[in-house]
């Protein structure tokens, strides 16, 4: 092409720029490409007066992603005592950093085709995520934690296994074998059969996401259980081990509970967790008991 | 005599036996011609976090600080916090040498975001050095180090100054020191904000093809551009450069699948560094964004330049090999620049070999250059290998490449790096012309 012709094509480009044109091609077989939902939260989070309306009117054309962002702002998890009533206050309510990744839950959630077994995989990762939130605020935690973090890495810690098990249906058997491995590193028995793990996917998911570092940092590492003991800061932001030792800690819970998602994971980690919380083997039955009605109100 | 003071939220001696403390170790060390530092360590914005969480927030923001200032500091070292967000750090037998590199890991162990609430907060500090001069006072010791720090102040915070080099050009390594910080600092606000983005140059062939587009990495901050020359060095020194190769391998393995769903299958290429390649997670992460664009690795090409192909370094050898496992091509990128050596092409696993500016500048007037190009060529030919030719900029290089049976051209002849949206188009419209 000559310079001439050059010229033609950026005035070609000019005319043809369509914007979202490609992202829109994208997500039509499961593939998890950043929502542009997130993007336009993220614009208005960037703003000195952002423009909730206009957010509101966005989410509010998915009845889903409405009824959903509206529930989670009225779920006693956040404890707030008038009730919300339109995506625009819950916007308010939650704040729009709280609000972005709960859209981004929701979203992730609808990107994967129904199936039992990721049925069962969300409302896991739903019930630790909320009792991971319930920990980070409890008076016996000798880490501190937001529990708006705590809640995120929650639901979002195991999205790698998503999308393993949605791209690959050999994944269910790599799984079952690394939940019941009792010496090997969980992510170790994945790389076995796989050039990947759940972990490095997870964690480029939630950047690509726009979720903050301390929590893509913690997916990345989440069965690394030696680096949580280095005391070194510049290693491990303290916020991302306790990130960790938080999730853990919940996902033992949960699976106290409700007898699902059996691994051996709180077997290799639990020494070193509760070292981090500051808490001890004789405490686990009060946080057992404390916890139930967390749960009761979902059928798992 | 009032006895020493602890202060309750960090721990640390407070401003009264700081000056206490300051003063023995001048009596210490004045007489015995040993060396004394200090750090006058001041988070800039306090005022601003103070107002924003209140003074409850700002004193879990000090304890904060104070746990991560506590774990830089070695043997005899003593921290004192002398007001309400300035800490002293005094450490006997120190020079100068050690006091500056304390001062970068310092800034650093500051820097990773803290949670309040909802909201991350990036702290930065400025920050005094002083070493103690003979015949010197404790008060004018400290003095020295509070006026140093009052200047990175004045200068815009987020960086340290030694006392006596406040204004002296001849630093210069002390200021590309806080150049880089500053780097570093627009690089993290880059990763966060969304001030990344990757331009993509075609490739193309002489029949016209799109061979495959070339992802060039681009960086503006607050409206400002960020040259690659700039950021890369320091993105290769701090270790970011593993956030920003997953950037960049995220977006490429997205365009090319992009581009398959458009019907083109025009391969993708990543430009990775050895210190990329150094960790041990590269070929994970290849994969797991291959595995995320849902795209075939086929498409996907890295392009490393000919000196970490042949890095001996077992994780490099494993992370190269994974990457061709998985179906992924190589390309030796700029070859011909700096100690290249024709012997080791035989070595080197890539599919696909690029030819430097350099060569290409001088085509076709300098015959030594010609004869040099015709030679990379056809060894390049012989080895299996496509090559194309980088920098091209006119139609004399462009005919004088034909003419050696290049494989296809890149450079502004043909077209520029450009963004998404404007590769879309390009794309578009070679289409329907």
């Amino acid at each position: 092409m000559s310079k001439d012709n050059q010229n033609n094509v950026y005035e070609f480009a000019q005319s043809r720029r369509v914007e979202g044109l490609l992202e829109s091609t994208l997500g039509d077989n499961g593939i998890p490409s950043r929502p542009a939902i997130l993007d336009r939260v993220h614009i208005e989070m960037d703003k000195e007066e952002p423009d909730f309306n206009l957010l509101a009117r966005i989410i509010s054309a998915d009845v889903a992603l409405a009824g959903g962002l509206i529930s989670i702002a009225n779920s006693p998890y956040f404890g707030f005592h008038a009730r919300v009533r339109s995506v625009n206050e819950a916007l308010m309510i939650l704040g729009l950093d709280v609000a972005c990744r709960a859209i981004a839950g929701l979203i992730l959630r609808k990107l994967f085709p129904i199936t039992l077994a990721l049925e069962r995989f969300w409302d896991a990762s739903a019930g630790i995520a909320r009792i991971s939130g319930w920990l980070a605020q409890h008076p016996d935690m000798g880490i501190k934690i937001s529990a708006n973090d705590a809640y995120t890495y929650g639901l979002f810690r195991d999205c790698g296994i998503a999308v393993l098990l949605h791209r690959f249906p050999y994944y269910h058997d790599i799984l079952a074998q690394a939940n019941a491995e009792k010496t090997l590193n969980f992510n170790q028995v994945e790389e076995i059969q796989c050039p990947t793990n759940h972990s490095v996917i997870g964690s480029l998911l939630a950047q690509s996401w726009w979720l903050p570092e301390e929590i893509y940092t913690a997916i990345l590492i989440h069965h690394e259980y030696s680096i949580l003991q280095k005391s070194d800061s510049t290693v491990l932001p303290p916020a991302t081990r306790g990130l960790i030792a938080i999730a853990q800690l919940a996902e033992h819970i949960f699976q106290h509970h409700t007898g699902l998602s059996k691994s051996q994971e709180w077997f290799k980690s639990s020494e070193v967790c509760m070292q981090l919380l500051e808490i001890k083997e004789d405490q686990l039955q009060g946080f057992y008991e404390e916890s139930a009605p967390i749960l009761a109100k979902y059928d798992y | 005599m009032q006895e020493t003071q602890i202060d309750p939220a960090t721990g640390f001696l407070d401003r009264y036996s700081c000056l206490q403390l300051a003063s023995d170790l001048v009596d210490q060390v004045g007489g015995n011609g040993k060396s004394l530092a200090v750090l006058w360590i001041d988070i800039d914005r306090f005022k601003q976090i103070n107002e924003s969480f209140g003074y409850e927030g700002g004193d879990s923001v000090i304890s904060f600080v104070a746990d991560r200032l506590r774990e830089k500091i070695i043997g005899n070292a003593q921290i004192c916090r002398v007001g309400a967000d300035e800490f002293v750090c005094l450490i006997p037998d120190y020079d100068i040498d050690n006091a500056e590199k304390l001062g970068i890991e310092f800034m650093r162990a500051i820097e990773p975001p803290l949670i309040m609430g909802d909201f991350r907060i990036r702290l930065t500090a400025s920050i005094g050095i002083a070493i103690l001069e003979p015949e010197e006072t404790s008060a004018e010791f400290l003095e020295r180090a509070d006026w140093s720090k009052i200047t990175a102040k004045k200068e815009g915070g987020n960086r340290y100054i030694i006392s006596g080099n406040e204004l002296v050009p001849s630093h210069m390594g002390i200021i590309q020191a806080r150049e880089d910080l500053e780097v570093e600092y627009l690089l993290h606000t880059a990763l966060d904000t969304g001030g990344l983005q990757l331009h993509y140059q075609p490739i193309l062939g002489f029949n016209g093809n799109v061979l495959s587009v070339e992802g060039l990495m681009r960086c503006t901050v607050n409206g400002k551009n960020i040259p690659p020359a700039r950021f890369f060095p320091v993105a290769e020194k701090s270790g970011l450069v593993v956030r920003l190769g997953e950037w960049s391998l995220l977006q490429g393995t997205r365009q090319a699948k992009l581009l398959s769903k458009l019907g083109l299958n025009t391969t993708v290429s990543i430009n990775v560094s050895r210190g990329q390649l150094a960790d041990a997670r590269f070929s994970q992460a290849l994969y797991a964004a291959i595995i995320l664009a849902d795209v075939d690795p086929g498409l996907i090409e890295l392009e490393l330049s000919e000196s970490v192909f042949l890095d001996t370094s077992t994780v490099i050898q494993t992370n190269l090999r994974t990457a061709r496992n998985i179906g992924v091509r190589l390309a030796i990128d700029n070859f011909g620049s700096g100690f290249s050596c024709f012997a080791n092409l035989k070595d080197i696993p890539a599919t696909k070999l690029k030819l430097g500016r350099a060569f290409i500048m001088a085509l076709p007037e300098d015959n030594r250059s010609l004869s040099v190009v015709k030679a990379m060529v056809q060894l390049g030919k012989d080895l299996g290998m496509t090559v194309i030719a980088e920098g091209v900029e006119t139609k004399e290089q462009m005919e004088s490449l034909r003419e050696l049976y290049v494989d296809g051209i890149q450079g502004y002849y043909y077209a520029k790096p450009m963004d998404v949206e404007a590769l879309s188009s390009w794309l578009q419209y070679r289409e329907h012309s």
